[in-house]
């Protein structure tokens, strides 16, 4: 026979139906006598089911979307890197022969996959600048200032990217993110809508760091459109005295 | 997987579709944090895509997948204080009954259960919320912590009886 204690090792098992036939009848066989098991099998039981009635969260659809996007951007990779391996072996293959119709068919079929890949490689692009248009309104700062920092891989920008990240440059809450945001932007100073819409910027920002970076900024792009803007900020009551030094700086030079 | 292993990656889809909902129950419930549980989601389903390799025949899908989400939330360093509230994630589903009194209580013993399984230990929280996993069995659950079967039955035992006691302290109780 067994203690009321080893019975109590088997409850969470009973319940879930776990047990042995024969450990089960045993233990079946004691809670028909014994109050105290019974009352512990009831308890066990409620612990039990309050966790399995927790309810999962339902997956948002952009979980699904984000998947996908990861799936074929994997894929597209896993691609480039077979047909690398591929020349290598065709080239080690020791077939001498066979080498002139190796070295055409290689020809055709390396230009037909390139084609292929690039095309594929266009189509990764947009989705992943699909995915950093949605990564730009999530509520979690760090999630916004990855989106930004994955702009610099991307080869190019569209104007509905450029949008969203100088809208994120003036109404982000986050000043990290913000910085961030200008830092992708001036990487981006060969569009116009990026320089005219720093330039928007400048008297909008109210952070002093902002601020001094944009001016930064400017001088590294030679913008000599800012001035204007530089001298609006200037007559703004209670800028930073960094600030006012740095602009004034900005504008002799640029001019 | 087998098939993903052997190249035909477009089958992790099918896998996804499959998983995705219990993995992201199995974090949620651990970490109490929805965005960063989807992000881990995600996260659980590139390495296995790149390690695909590491899959080995006859082994259980489910198992490898929790394993390596385990990882993955072992790598997960939360700040203090951003926990998401876990109530507003049954908001939506607490539709059915008309009464507010009804809600109400509904969303209060989720509370008071999400506040007992925090005073668990960590190892006995994971062995629980494992246990929950339709997929998982002893079998499984051993492989997954790296312990043997015995010592899994025993632990989520040990882990019911520490959660019973936890209830008694915060007088929850049946039929409440």
């Amino acid at each position: 026979m067994m203690k009321c204690e080893e019975y109590k090792e088997h409850l969470a098992d009973w319940h879930m139906g776990r047990l042995e036939p024969a450990d089960a009848a045993e233990l079946e066989q004691h809670l028909n006598t014994c109050a105290d098991c019974r009352e512990a099998l009831a308890a066990t039981g409620f612990v039990l089911d309050s966790i399995n009635n927790l309810q999962d969260p339902e997956p948002p659809i952009q979980l699904k979307a984000d998947f996908r996007a990861m799936l074929d951007d994997f894929k597209a990779k896993e691609k480039k890197s077979v047909f690398r391996g591929n020349i290598w072996s065709w080239l080690l293959q020791p077939r001498l022969p066979l080498a002139y119709g190796l070295v055409i068919l290689l020809c055709i079929g390396g230009a037909y996959l390139l084609g292929r890949s690039n095309k594929q490689g266009q189509e990764a692009q947009e989705r992943k600048q699909a995915m950093l248009l949605t990564m730009l309104d999530n509520p979690l700062a760090s999630e916004r200032m990855k989106a930004v920092n994955y702009t610099g891989d991307l080869k190019e920008v569209d104007k509905r990217l450029i949008a969203a990240l100088l809208a994120t440059l003036n109404n982000d809450p986050n000043v990290n993110v913000r910085l961030s945001t200008l830092e992708a932007l001036a990487a981006l100073g060969d569009h116009s809508e990026v320089r005219t819409g720093l330039i928007k910027s400048i008297t909008t920002q109210d952070s002093p760091i902002i601020q001094l970076a944009i001016a930064d900024v400017m001088l590294k792009l030679q913008e000599k459109g800012s001035v204007g803007s530089f001298r609006e900020l200037l007559k703004q009551k209670g800028l930073d005295d960094e600030v006012r030094k740095k602009v004034k700086e900005t504008i002799t030079k640029l001019i | 997987m087998l098939q993903v292993k052997a190249g035909d990656l477009e089958r992790m889809s099918l896998l996804f579709e499959r998983h995705h909902r219990a993995l992201l129950g199995f974090l949620f419930h651990l970490t109490q944090r929805r965005e960063a549980s989807e992000d881990m989601v995600q996260t659980v389903f590139y390495r296995m895509l790149k390690y695909r390799n590491s899959f080995t025949e006859g082994s259980n899908f489910s198992g490898w997948m929790y394993h390596i989400a385990r990882n993955v939330l072992k790598d997960q360093k939360f700040g203090s204080g951003s926990k998401y509230d876990p109530i507003s994630v049954h908001e939506e589903k607490i539709t059915g009954g008309t009464l507010a009194d009804e809600r109400l209580e509904k969303k209060q013993s989720w509370q008071q259960l999400y506040d007992a399984m925090d005073m668990l230990s960590e190892s006995d929280r994971e062995i629980l919320i494992l246990n929950r996993v339709k997929e998982l069995n002893y079998p499984e659950i051993s492989e997954i912590m790296g312990i043997s079967q015995g010592a899994a039955r025993v632990r989520v035992s040990r882990a019911v009886e520490e959660l019973k006691k936890i209830f008694v302290k915060k007088g929850i109780k049946r039929d409440s």
